[in-house]
Order: C-alpha cells, then structure tokens, then sequence
C-alpha cells in the first residue's frame, strides 16, 4: 500500500473477505480488504458498529480464518499454519489489548505479564526478568506485585500492553483499549502505545475515539466491510510552537472551515 | 470588538506602544491572529475616540504611548462580565450538510465521509504538535492547541452523528 517501505510488512491482508453462512443467504462482515501494516506504525480503524472492525482485527490476530483471500503475518500465509503453529503465533508475536477484562484477577501484574512466555516454555526466571523489563518500560515496575483489583484502569491497560509486548512479542491488536478509561488516562494509554511503536513495535487499534485514532500514523475508515478512506498524518517536520496556526491559516482548504480564531 | 477588547485588556496591565500592543496580543493568543499596522492604528485611534484610551505626545503615531482611562477600565470590567454567545448556527460544515439532505443527495455518505476524513488530518496533524510539543511550552499554545483538537473531535462526531440518524431515517 504504501511504496516508500522498503521493509517486509508487519501483517498483510490480501482480498481477505469473511463471510458468514453460504449461498444467497451469506452476510459479509468484512472485504474484500487489502492492506499492509508495516513495523513501527500505528495505525487505527475507526468505522460504526457492524462496519467489520473488530472482524478484521480478529482476522489480523488469527482467532478466525478469512473465507476468502489470505491473512499474512511476517510474510506467513496464516492458512498454512497448523493449529499449533497459530497458538505459537499468538505466544510469541500478536499480544492483544481488549476494552477491560484483560487481566487474570488471580494473579500479580508481573505473573499476568509473564503468562505469555511461562505458556511458551521459558525458564521461569527468563520470564520474570522480562516481565518485570516489560513493566518497567509501561512505568509499572513499582506495582508488579499488585493484583488487578489494587490498579486503576488506567494501571491494568498498561499491564495489558505490557503483557501483548513482552518477551519477542511485537504486534499489538488492540479493541477499544481506552474505551473504559477517562480522557486523560486514555491520552496516557495512547502515549504509551506511540512510544511502542517508536521501539520498532506495531499498534492496530480499534476505536471509535477520533481524538485517539489521531495519535495513529494511518486512519482507516470502514463502512460496511470495506475501506472506503485513509488519512495519513503529515509529516510534522518544522513544527514549532508559532508553526501550527501559522500552516492553519496558509492552508487554504482551511478557508472553507469556520474560522473562529479569526477576525468575526 | 476582540482587538478592540483585547487592546484594553492589554493596556488596564500596562501602557504600551502601538507595536507593542501587536506583540502582546499576538503572542497570547498562541499566534493564532496575526494583525496588521492598519488594523492596529485604527483599533488605536477608536478607542481613543471613545475616550478608552488616552496617549502622550508624539510626532508619529508609532511613537506614542497608549494608557487605559479609567472608562477604559470600565469597558474591561464590563467585557470580562459579559459571557460569550458563541451560539452560531451559521457553521458554513453544518448548513452545507444541512442542505445537501434537503436537497436530497443520494449519496450523503459521501459527502459525510469526504469531511470526515479531511478533520481527521486536520486532528492528526493537531495531535502530531501536541506530541511534539515541549513540556515547556507556553501556555496560549498549548491551550490554543487544545481548542483547535477539541473543536475538531466535534465535528467528527457530529458527523457520525448525521450517518447514525440518516440511517435510521432511511430505515424507517
């Protein structure tokens, strides 16, 4: 999709259509879409209910298979992949990041952190050096020994990020993660998620906030299975202080905005 | 009237220099209104007219300095008193839609969608200097900024709003 990548894309989705039932009776939740989501970028899906966002994200993170077209995560066709090639998959690359309910209740952030890798076989005390390297990183490390019921919300969604990044894992997909959270603490959480993926790490988001789908690089809108827009953000290269109204009033697709910082 | 008010509320501070009224008002306002001298001299000599100001002797109008009368300070009692009405319903966004659904465009999405996606750049980019922005940075631009993200996240969902309510009126 985009040409300047040169690098292999992160997940790609290639005519990938899901129906569910057959015949004349057939819905399509989603597609034909095609798309490519490169490492480092954030990108967000915003679209209303029924639009296919959370299909799409589901294809994404391989919890269900497309009925047509092909879902590739790092160049891996997911249909060639055995049921315990997907669930290694899911251990070792794709985290996700859902609205709340994301943590086991039963157990400290750190051991909620840890699952993936402990899952995944790792010597434990690998796992819990890079659990606790993970909540460091999300500004957590202080509260690894809380259970989730003793974290804000806004603490559990970072333990949750922390949890889908830790170890090799590198591929966030994320539905509605601040969409339990107040304005600030949401602002925080997409921060967080920007600072991923300035690591090299990759963020799909689902929401339906147009305020935190603006932190992502690329906006997809979705209406009824398709993708009928993307925006991406230009490049703030020279952003100042005094630049932003100054490129506002210069920008002449402005004009047809009401101005109400100008002269009334 | 907002130069206007905004030159008192700058002089009842301080008196000033007609250039200096320019500087101020520029720089508080997070350099989201650029003035020019024309605006500046003829906002002066009005308020002085009114007897809202008054200014010391000078050969040229651009040496003169401006002090606030006690009218003047009056006016800025009065302005600060006074709640702003920004109850227009003349957004050009709003009346274009409006019109379009009068008129009977088939195809609104569209229309809906075009817009939606252009605030969409418009509040990434916004977004973009809102990360970029040092933790120092002054407050008017900060607070501009936060205006500017918050005016456009509105309109986003307004527009959600018209597709949400252009689909249930089709439906039924």
């Amino acid at each position: 999709m985009t040409s300047t990548h040169q690098t292999e894309p992160t997940l790609s989705l290639v005519d990938a259509s899901r129906l569910h039932g057959e015949g004349p009776q057939a819905v399509r939740a989603l597609g034909p879409v095609s798309l490519d989501i490169f490492p480092g970028e954030l990108v967000a899906i915003m679209g209303p209910s029924g639009s296919g966002k959370s299909t799409l994200l589901s294809l994404a993170g391989a919890l269900d298979r497309p009925t047509e077209g092909k879902v590739l995560i790092e160049g891996r066709d997911l249909a060639d992949l055995s049921l315990a090639e997907l669930a290694a998959l899911r251990r070792r690359v794709i985290g996700f990041v859902f609205q709340d309910l994301n943590l086991l209740p039963g157990l400290t952030a750190l051991e909620n952190v840890a699952l993936p890798l402990e899952l995944d076989g790792s010597p434990l005390e690998e796992t819990r050096t890079r659990a606790l390297e993970e909540l460091e990183r999300v500004g957590l490390k202080d509260l690894a020994h809380r259970f989730p019921d003793n974290l804000s919300g806004g603490e559990q969604q970072r333990v949750a990020i922390a949890r889908a990044f830790v170890g090799p894992r590198h591929l966030l997909l994320a539905d509605e993660p601040t969409g339990a959270l107040d304005s600030v603490t949401g602002e925080a959480v997409m921060r967080l998620l920007k600072s991923q993926c300035a690591r090299g790490r990759t963020v799909v988001l689902v929401t339906h906030d147009a305020a935190h789908a603006a932190w992502a690089d690329r906006v997809l809108f979705l209406r009824d299975g398709h993708i009928v827009d993307e925006t991406v953000a230009i490049d703030s290269t020279g952003a100042t202080q005094h630049g932003l109204p100054g490129q506002v009033q210069q920008n002449p697709a402005q004009h047809s905005q009401p101005q109400p910082l100008s002269p009334v | 009237m907002i130069i206007r008010n905004s030159f008192l509320t700058i002089l009842a501070a301080h008196p000033a220099h007609g250039y200096g009224l320019k500087s101020s008002f520029e720089a508080s306002t997070g350099g989201a209104w650029r003035l020019n001298a024309g605006q500046v001299y003829s906002t002066l000599s009005r308020l002085e007219r009114d007897g809202l100001i008054q200014s010391s002797e000078a050969d040229s109008p651009e040496r003169r300095s401006w002090s606030i009368t006690d009218d003047g300070q009056a006016a800025v009692a009065s302005w600060y008193d006074t709640p702003v009405d920004n109850r227009s319903n003349r957004d050009e966004l709003v009346i274009k839609v409006l019109v379009a659904v009068a008129a009977g465009e088939r195809d609104m999405d569209r229309v809906l969608q075009t817009q939606r996606a252009a605030t969409m750049r418009r509040l990434q980019e916004f977004t973009r200097h809102k990360i970029a922005a040092p933790p120092d940075s002054e407050l008017p631009d900060l607070m501009l900024l936060d205006a500017m993200i918050l005016r456009a996240e509105a309109e986003i969902r307004w527009l959600d709003q018209c597709e949400q309510r252009l689909q249930a009126s089709a439906a039924s």
